[in-house]
């Protein structure tokens, strides 16, 4: 499973960067690929490419506040949750999207 | 209906919009004070005033940005891009009522489901789409909304913020503590989580409305979780396991910059136990700022803006003994850990059900 996303936090410094780091490694030990871009205080970072999102099977929104271009994911299976659960338990989350998607 | 509105995500759109207006503006007002002596702020641009002065002013500035910025950010945060001038002019009229940071959240509110009502619901001809949200949409949201908060809900929300303030400042010394110890167990008790957002939330709202003390908690209590780990790592180091000591080695640094999420895998491992003497150590911490009247202009930026704070000394202490306590209570509570087991960090159980994939 192709996995894109966006990850997004109150404060744009912590919980953001953490999301992004678990529900990544997170894929890549259940055989999956993720990509996910963050939305800090900052501003974007490690943006998402259109090709990437073009083939992604589902777009994961880890976000506690309102993310930009979700316009991009139109026609996309997306997934919306605040940032504690990718952060918790981020395997159980992608494994419940891959048996959802497959159905 | 209340899961819809999705009240809290524009809370906190709200405030991450708020964060870095709030500590520039605090930390202006805080340098400008300590180099400056207390200067008074620009009331007349035609005679001299320095450096110091400018510092405050400019930072006060800021401080009355405020409920403008947060107001607006709501609106933004339900409505997209029309929210925003509607959400401005809300925060302005709560600046001037004295309604300060609550009447500005309710103004971004109000705007924000005003505008989008109207750009759901109100269809106009095709030749007039251009004036929707360049003229329609601002005028009729800031005039509607606007009208509600001069004559229904502006007054007694100021109201309200006056009594609590006055309420907090006028507390006697013992309830005072108990609410500094209730507030940091809050803040400490979930590491950057749902319950910590509420405590500091309510810091932030205090803080605008110039109530420094809980602030002060709120960063003690967010520096006490990694420091009191770290302690108690030196202690006792068969506490942790090898991963767990790497963890604590990143841990530390983030601590010192205000961020406490560097102990959630140390916690995962052990939830209760670690919960436990962190919300005690930061109860504890919370406690002695309060009762000494320590304050916070500044929301956040760790050990770089003690030295900004009121009473930056009982703010050490309070971080101190705060930090003992957790770091006791883990070398009591924790058992010996098992090493060179390969730690795969436990997973939460959540209750993942009511995720949806939606067809966008």
């Amino acid at each position: 499973m192709k996995i894109v996303g966006i990850a997004a936090c109150t404060s744009g410094i912590a919980h953001t960067y953490i999301a992004k780091e678990k529900l990544e490694e997170a894929a890549k030990s259940l055989g999956h690929t993720a990509h996910i871009e963050t939305q800090g205080t900052i501003g974007t970072e490690d943006e998402l490419t259109l090709d990437e999102i073009k083939e992604a099977d589902v777009v994961i929104i880890a976000a506690d506040i309102k993310v930009s271009g979700k316009e991009r994911f139109k026609g996309k299976k997306v997934v919306e949750i605040p940032t504690h659960i990718a952060i918790k338990s981020p395997k159980s989350l992608i494994n419940k999207i891959s048996e959802e998607i497959v159905k | 209906m209340w899961k819809k509105l999705q009240l809290k995500k524009h809370a906190l759109t709200g405030i991450s919009f708020m964060l870095p207006l709030v500590v520039a503006s605090g930390l202006l007002i805080a340098i400008g004070n300590i180099f400056g002596g207390n200067p008074s702020t620009i009331s007349d641009y035609t005679k001299g005033y320095n450096i110091w002065q400018a510092a405050v002013t400019l930072g006060v500035y800021g401080m009355g940005l405020l409920p403008g910025v947060i107001s607006a950010a709501i609106a933004y945060s339900i409505a997209d891009r029309p929210g925003i001038a509607p959400g401005l002019l809300m925060g302005m009229i709560a600046q001037n009522m004295g309604a300060g940071f609550l009447g500005g959240m309710l103004g971004g509110y109000l705007a924000g489901y005003f505008v989008a009502f109207i750009k759901n619901n109100l269809r106009v001809p095709k030749w007039a789409q251009g004036l929707m949200p360049m003229m329609i949409i601002p005028l009729l949201a800031s005039a509607v909304i606007g009208l509600i908060m001069f004559f229904v809900v502006g007054g007694p929300i100021a109201r309200a913020s006056e009594w609590l303030k006055e309420f907090l400042i006028n507390m006697q010394s013992g309830s005072k503590a108990a609410f500094g110890a209730v507030l940091g167990a809050m803040a400490a008790f979930d590491f950057g989580g749902p319950v910590n957002k509420v405590a500091s939330l309510f810091a932030d709202g205090l803080l605008l409305d110039g109530v420094y003390g809980p602030e002060a908690v709120k960063i003690c209590a967010s520096m006490i979780p990694p420091f009191g780990v770290t302690l108690s790592w030196l202690i006792k180091r068969s506490r942790y396991t090898k991963s767990e000591t790497d963890n604590i080695k990143v841990a530390f640094p983030m601590g010192i910059c205000m961020i406490t999420e560097g102990v959630i895998p140390i916690a995962a491992v052990d939830p209760i136990r670690v919960i436990v003497s962190c919300s005690l150590g930061a109860a504890v911490g919370g406690a002695i700022i309060m009762f000494l009247n320590v304050g916070s202009m500044v929301p956040s930026g760790g050990m770089f803006i003690v030295p900004a704070m009121i009473n930056p000394w009982g703010f050490m202490l309070a971080l101190t003994v705060g930090t003992v306590v957790t770091a006791l209570l883990l070398v009591l509570l924790k058992k010996d850990a098992k090493d060179n087991t390969p730690i795969d960090v436990e997973e939460e159980e959540m209750d993942l059900s009511e995720i949806k994939i939606s067809n966008d």
